[in-house]
């Protein structure tokens, strides 16, 4: 009936699905490179300013924040996936599947976090440090209360289970995909869409939790109970990005042309698209809230990142994580042009890390926004940081395919075109 | 004209009469273009691809659902709908954010739980809300636009088969229009596709006239519609006596009972509730009695020692048990003030006391009361001993805090500087109020120190006067005296006289007189002049009128 | 044209790789006009009238005590100080949130393709509207003098030289209601259009085909038409979708921004519009599911269509259920001694039942539907969907009642008991709601059949594929 015809799909041990040389070569120097300049602009932020460590680790938890959002976006992404049997999605799904699974060596990358609280005292977290409360003149009591949610022990129990739920979901929708790439089994797809709902469940709240523990107790007495939907916006949009981008480096190199269509990229433009709007609702949404109703313990957040250069990267955040993104992938021309979705998502990944930052560090840095040296470092810890992930990346593509190729519903995907 | 089908099914007596006259020309009707019929997707879609690649341009395919894949199929161009939507969408969104901020930050700026007359954030959802109005008026508006509909008659519909259409048929369609076009070699055509059914589209031979009864039924909606406008429009423009006819009462009836009022609920009448006796202000509780009344007490009880006493009882908390003598307190002196200002005859100092007049207690001084209007004694005013200056030491702290009293309290009555004409009065005269009295001006000689003693004017303030409510719920004690010392200055920077100022030096004294004495001189030969002018001009115009009549 | 689809096929199984179908039974095309049309054009059942009876009297009485309301006052009601928000918003924003399934059927399913809607978005989208009359009746006659409502409108005004309070959220939510139930109704009416012509072009009455005739436009269901249309369609619903979000957003904005404890909380517009959508499901299921059956369209409204909703269902209860947990957990971890207290007296204080009914209700009934035995049987699916209904009644009812009644002043705290007036109107409402969706069920196409047209188009297609 259409006119549209779709490849016949390709044999499973067809090159195209297979990790490209010119990738695969650059897995180890992204490794190494990426853990030395991560290393060295963790050090050197170290130095930066009268904060010394302080600036260091947060600088660290920035970059450490911003790769575990793309993360979890990615595992989401997977869940959701197989949550509503989705047919368009087969095509980018492994890319996803390979991303998520970077959540171990992120487990691992999080120890230096856990290791401030133990070794110092308010390094990274101020609640750590005893003297918090009665400094700031909070009632004992309150500051009691307090501290039987934010304390080192329970921290870091929570962290590890964090970690080892998302461990094992990511390792569970991992193997399963793997190992239908050898049988074929349709049982397997089965298997994963009636686990999906409830690991959608468990991922959900681990998130929101997550989210209150690592980046909103920065700020011991601010609460915001939007807070792990705002984290959340910013990770999904991100998966998607990453998603647009990979598969359009993939494909230069070779891999999955036939495959990943630009049916794909308008979808992903669309819901790239859409998560803009939505990251935009929850921000805009915490910040009328708040700034409405004008309750000191609650605009102090908001405070501290209006005052000095803070206050510009709130504009930066406006314009060009909200408007400028926004009416750029609002075409429908704009989102059929595989380069150009490809050119928004990795814009939006840098806006991204704008937003992580603004969330993370002016809870150190008042005023100067951390000056040149401070941005400098932070951007060689981030960048250092997502070298080394994309290196392992490629390390678990290589050995695996980059489309999942015996996904019952690849045919579909393969032919999917929108309306 | 409406989807009416001709032919067969109607008996109609006047619509057969009308098929008859067009049976006859039936040849010659005017023939529209070619309509095949289909019975799946599939066969359309072949046949739509074989009339495009014959060159037909004017082609259209009438679906029950929306064919996918059919406008490649035609050959039929993109729409331009999404950019007339883009514009309507922000359109909406610079009427929202001009509407808002030309309402709330400029045309009527009020404050609103302290935030920016301009609040952008606050303005955010309504101009969500009207972006998304206007857009989806533009799609929804601009769809049926460029679709031309509503279009009521339509050459295809001619052909009762073409119900269909909206069921399970597929018809497409080629126009008369189309370059190409012949119809013999486009009947071939479509015969040779997967078709059992081609017919030609001729015009429509159905009844153009709209049924009679619409009409009326139309007129007669118009007809009704006019009454209430009409209506509207002549109370508009007419007066009437009448009272004001009441669909809603708009608690323009309201059970809750203005001040002074009577009321049944309490046993003493009064619908306003006096003070506890033996009220006194928090912090006041040493204050003695001539600082609290402003009036010398000493005296006071020395002349006439029943008001002392009332006025006492109503300060002292010791006298709370006597409560009915002690709410037989009133005004004497506003209500006197009252009398005097208003014109009016008070039936009594107050409906009050006229009603508890039987009280024993208080007979005589019901009657002294009572008797006051007749006998044209002495006024309270005159005959109270008020004290003559401020209990206050002054200093510029006084003064101070007398200035922001003023400016919070009195300010919007009697104008910042005491002329009578605060923001209050400006509206009162704008919308015309009809009950609205004029607050007095504190710039007249008879509220000067030496006619109207700081203790009068404590009490005024304290107790009202006229329709000015006493202040003393709300001023403490402290501040409405030094709102004294802040009038008195007030009044001194209007109107002072040189000889109020004592301790100034005889040499700036005299320069201040010459200078007066100067000024004095050029009003005279201004208002000289200017009488002159007018008489000129009078007698001039006398003489024209003269002349005229002549 | 038949299909070769077995009649009482279980098409909630779906082997991967395949999709089952969404029109059961040996349907042609013709046959789904069949099924529609005769909705509106036999003879009303019994049960129809009856229940058309029943309704109209409830709606009967709605006026009668909006009547008696504006007449007496305000205080006909239980409002008093300090529950000044009293049944009068608890109905309105659960009616609201009734309204946000049939919009966000049409519009966000329709963007995610998910193409099970089809066969349930028209009756959905008229459930949308007629909740939205529902819920403007409640604030319109709330505001006291219901006659000067149109005061809200920002006109230039001649008497009051004023112009309306745009910093003010009860403003927003006028805008946004208004513009929700117009977006709605165009969206609404312009679905219906093509499905109007079929009404037009089968009906043997001259009158009925005039009517029909101007409803419709004068659609031919030219593919140019077609087009434009299906443009316009996409357009639409790609603004409904926040338009959706926006109006819930906007109602839980008149809580939210306030210092009310309890109400001034950050995830209320995600959770208000989760618990919306939660809600305007529960209702659509319980009105579809007796709807199928008594009009006779199993085979449209299938068992598939039951078992997509329920876990729609399942999955907004439990963000629902996520976001009662994370209000209490911060109520606590804030260690604000009016939040702890406001969470605390809503479980624990005078209105304990109406907050354990709202959880069982809310977030523990809707976990049956983990059981697919339960996403498929219709009279328990309805069993658990009046849960739910409840269930966001005592929710909105908990969120206004117990906040306002224990407030900042302890001096002023107080009971609030509805009289029957509240009583009255809630019954009511539901009147006014039912009497609209039968009229609609007896005059409107219940379904929308050229969509249902196109889905099974496309099936024939898959099938014949798969033939060859």
């Amino acid at each position: 009936m259409s006119e549209h015809n779709a490849p016949a799909p390709k044999s499973s041990d067809d090159p195209a699905f297979m990790l490209p040389a010119s990738l695969a070569v650059l897995r180890l120097p992204l490794c190494v490179g990426g853990f030395i300049l991560m290393s060295l602009g963790w050090y050197l932020a170290s130095g930066v300013g009268q904060h010394g460590q302080n600036f260091g680790m947060s600088v660290y938890l920035t970059a450490a924040v911003y790769c575990m959002t793309i993360v979890l976006g990615c595992l989401f992404f997977v869940l959701i996936q197989h949550l509503v049997r989705a047919g368009w999605s087969i095509v980018v799904r492994r890319i996803a599947e390979l991303a998520m699974v970077m959540v171990i060596p992120m487990g691992i990358l999080f120890i230096p976090v856990i290791a401030s609280l133990w070794t110092g005292e308010g390094t990274l977290y101020r609640w750590d440090n005893p003297e918090y409360g009665p400094e700031h003149g909070l009632p004992n009591n309150v500051w009691l209360e307090k501290l039987r949610w934010l304390n080192e022990g329970w921290f870091t129990v929570r962290t590890i289970g964090y970690f080892a739920v998302w461990t094992s979901l990511a390792l569970f929708f991992f193997k399963n995909s793997i190992r239908q790439d050898q049988t074929g089994d349709k049982a397997i797809t089965d298997k994963m869409q009636y686990w999906s709902g409830p690991a959608v469940m468990l991922f959900s709240l681990t998130t929101t939790f997550a989210a209150f523990d690592w980046v909103m107790s920065l700020a011991p007495m601010w609460f915001s109970t939007m807070f792990g939907v705002y984290l959340f916006a910013g990770s999904i949009l991100g998966a998607h990005c990453l998603l647009a981008v990979a598969s359009y480096v993939l494909q230069k190199q070779g891999a999955m042309r036939d495959e990943v269509t630009v049916e794909h990229y308008h979808d992903l433009g669309k819901l790239i698209f859409g998560f803009v709007f939505f990251w935009t609702y929850i921000s805009f949404s915490q910040y009328l809230l708040i700034w409405y109703g004008n309750i000191p313990e609650e605009t102090e957040w908001f405070y501290v990142r209006q005052i000095g250069n803070w206050g510009s990267v709130a504009l930066v955040l406006i314009f060009f994580h909200w408007m400028l993104p926004f009416a750029g992938t609002m075409s429908r021309h704009v989102r059929r042009k595989p380069g150009l979705v490809c050119a928004w998502g990795a814009y939006l990944l840098i806006m991204h890390y704008v937003d992580v930052y603004f969330m993370i560090m002016p809870s150190v840095e008042q005023g100067n926004a951390g000056g040149v040296m401070g941005v400098v470092t932070s951007i060689m810890c981030v960048v250092g940081m997502a070298g080394l992930l994309s290196g392992l990346c490629l390390i678990l593509a290589q050995q695996n395919k980059v489309v999942a190729v015996h996904d019952p519903r690849l045919g579909e995907s393969i032919a999917f075109e929108n309306i | 004209m409406f989807r009416v089908r001709s032919g067969q099914e109607t008996t109609d007596a006047s619509q057969a009469f009308y098929n008859c006259e067009l049976m006859s020309e039936n040849n010659e009707k005017k023939v529209h273009g070619v309509v095949a019929e289909y019975t799946s997707v599939d066969t359309l879609l072949s046949a739509c691809r074989r009339v495009r690649d014959a060159g037909y341009q004017k082609t259209d395919a009438f679906t029950p659902f929306p064919v996918h894949g059919i406008d490649k199929a035609l050959g039929i161009k993109p729409t331009v709908l999404p950019w007339i939507v883009l514009g309507a969408g922000l359109t909406g969104t610079a009427t929202a954010l001009v509407m808002q901020i030309w309402m709330n930050a400029i045309d009527y700026p009020y404050i609103i739980s302290g935030k920016p007359f301009l609040s952008l954030p606050a303005f955010m959802p309504v101009a969500f809300e009207l972006t998304v109005l206007f857009a989806s008026f533009g799609a929804f508006f601009g769809m049926w636009a460029l679709n031309g509909l509503p279009k009521f008659s339509n050459p295809v519909f001619t052909d009762p088969r073409f119900d269909r259409v909206t069921d399970d048929r597929f018809f497409l369609y080629i126009d008369s229009k189309d370059d190409q076009f012949d119809r013999g070699g486009v009947e071939k055509l479509l015969g040779d596709t997967e078709t059992d059914y081609v017919q030609t589209v001729v015009d429509d031979d159905s009844s153009d006239k709209v049924p009679k009864p619409f009409f009326m039924m139309w007129g007669l909606v118009v007809g009704l519609s006019v009454i209430p406008l009409l209506v509207v429009l002549k109370m508009r423009v007419s007066h009437s006596s009448q009272p004001r006819f009441h669909v809603f009462y708009d608690m323009d009836f309201s059970p809750a009972k203005d001040a002074q009022q009577y009321s049944t609920l309490f046993r003493d009448g009064r619908a306003m509730r006096p003070d506890v006796p033996g009220t006194v202000a928090r912090g006041e509780e040493q204050a003695n009695l001539n600082y609290m009344t402003g009036i010398d007490m000493e005296a006071l009880t020395a002349i006439d020692p029943s008001r002392a006493e009332r006025l006492v009882r109503r300060l002292n908390p010791y006298f709370q048990g006597e409560t009915e003598a002690a709410q037989e307190l009133t005004d004497d002196e506003a209500a006197e003030a009252d009398k005097k200002g208003s014109g009016e005859e008070p039936e009594d100092s107050s409906p009050v006391a006229g009603k508890q007049s039987a009280s024993k207690a208080e007979a005589s001084n019901a009657d002294e009361n009572a008797a006051a209007p007749e006998e044209a004694k002495p006024s309270v005013m005159e005959t109270t001993p008020w004290l003559d200056s401020n209990p206050l030491v002054l200093n510029e702290k006084v003064l101070a805090d007398g200035r922001k009293n003023f400016g919070i309290y009195c300010s919007v009555c009697h104008g910042m500087n005491g002329s009578g004409n605060g923001l209050v009065n400006v509206r009162a005269q704008k919308i015309i109020s009809p009950d609205w009295i004029q607050p007095s001006s504190l710039h007249q000689e008879t509220l000067y120190a030496d006619k109207y003693p700081a203790g009068k004017l404590f009490s005024t303030i304290s107790n009202g006067i006229r329709k000015m409510p006493g202040y003393a719920g709300q001023i403490k004690t402290r501040d409405r005296w030094a709102i004294v010392a802040y009038v008195r200055a007030l009044q001194l920077s209007q109107n002072a006289s040189i000889e109020q100022f004592k301790d100034m030096d005889d040499s700036e004294r005299a320069k201040v007189l010459q200078e007066q004495a100067d000024v004095k001189k050029a009003l005279k030969e201004k208002a000289d002049a200017d009488a002159k002018a007018a008489k000129e001009a009078k007698e001039k115009a006398d003489a024209d009128a003269a002349n005229a009549s002549t | 044209m038949s299909l070769a689809i077995p009649n009482g096929l279980d098409n909630t199984v779906e082997q991967p790789g395949e999709r089952a179908p969404l029109v059961l039974g040996d349907t042609t095309y013709h046959d789904i006009t069949e099924a529609v049309c005769q909705v509106a054009e036999r003879k009303p059942s019994t049960s129809w009238v009856i229940g058309f009876l029943i309704s109209f009297a409830l709606l009967q009485w709605l006026g009668i005590c909006i009547l008696y309301l504006i007449y007496t006052g305000v205080g006909v009601w239980g409002n008093r100080s300090p529950v000044f928000w009293g049944w009068p918003i608890v109905n309105f924003v659960f009616w609201v949130g009734i309204g946000h399934a049939g919009t966000l059927i049409s519009a966000i399913l329709f963007l995610f393709r998910q193409e099970w809607r089809t066969s349930i978005n028209r009756a959905a989208e008229a459930m949308t509207i007629f909740a939205v009359v529902c819920a403007g009746t409640f604030p319109g006659i709330h505001v006291g003098r219901a006659w000067l409502a149109f005061w809200l409108a920002p006109y230039p005004s001649l008497n009051l030289w004023m112009w309306p309070q745009f910093r003010s959220p009860l403003l927003w939510d006028v805008f946004a209601v208004s513009t929700y139930g117009t977006v709605s109704l165009l969206f609404w009416y312009m679905g219906m259009v093509p499905d109007l012509a079929t009404f037009r072009d089968r009906s043997v009455n001259k009158w009925r085909r005039m009517a029909y005739g101007v409803l419709s436009l004068g659609w031919s269901g030219s593919s140019r038409h077609w087009m434009r249309y299906e443009k316009a369609y996409a357009l639409l619903a790609a603004f409904a979708a926040p338009l959706v979000l926006s109006v819930h957003t906007i109602v839980s904005f008149d809580f939210a921004v306030s210092q009310v404890p309890g109400w001034h909380t950050t995830i209320f517009p995600p959770y208000f519009v989760a618990g919306a959508i939660f809600s305007g499901f529960a209702m659509v299921l319980t009105l579809m599911i007796p709807a199928r059956k008594m009009l006779g369209l199993e085979n449209l409204i299938t068992i598939r269509h039951l078992d997509n909703m329920c876990k729609i269902i399942l999955a907004t209860g439990s963000i629902v259920g996520l976001a009662y947990g994370t209000e209490f957990f911060i109520a606590w971890y804030g260690q604000v001694q009016e939040e702890k207290f406001a969470f605390t007296n809503r479980a624990f204080g005078p209105y304990w039942w109406a907050y354990w009914t709202m959880v069982t209700c809310n977030v523990i009934s809707p976990q049956l539907f983990w059981f697919k035995k339960l996403r498929t049987t219709p009279w328990m699916i309805v069993l658990v969907c009046i849960f739910v209904n409840i269930g966001m009644w005592f929710e909105r009812f908990v969120i206004v009642v117990t906040s306002l009644s224990r407030d900042y002043l302890p001096s002023a705290w107080a009971y609030f008991s509805p009289t029957w007036v509240d009583w009255s109107m809630l019954i009511g409402s539901f009147g006014l709601f039912f009497t609209l969706f039968l009229l609609f069920c007896r005059l409107m196409p219940v379904i929308n059949m050229a969509e249902t047209k196109a889905t099974l188009a496309k099936q024939y297609h898959v099938s014949n594929d798969g033939d060859h």
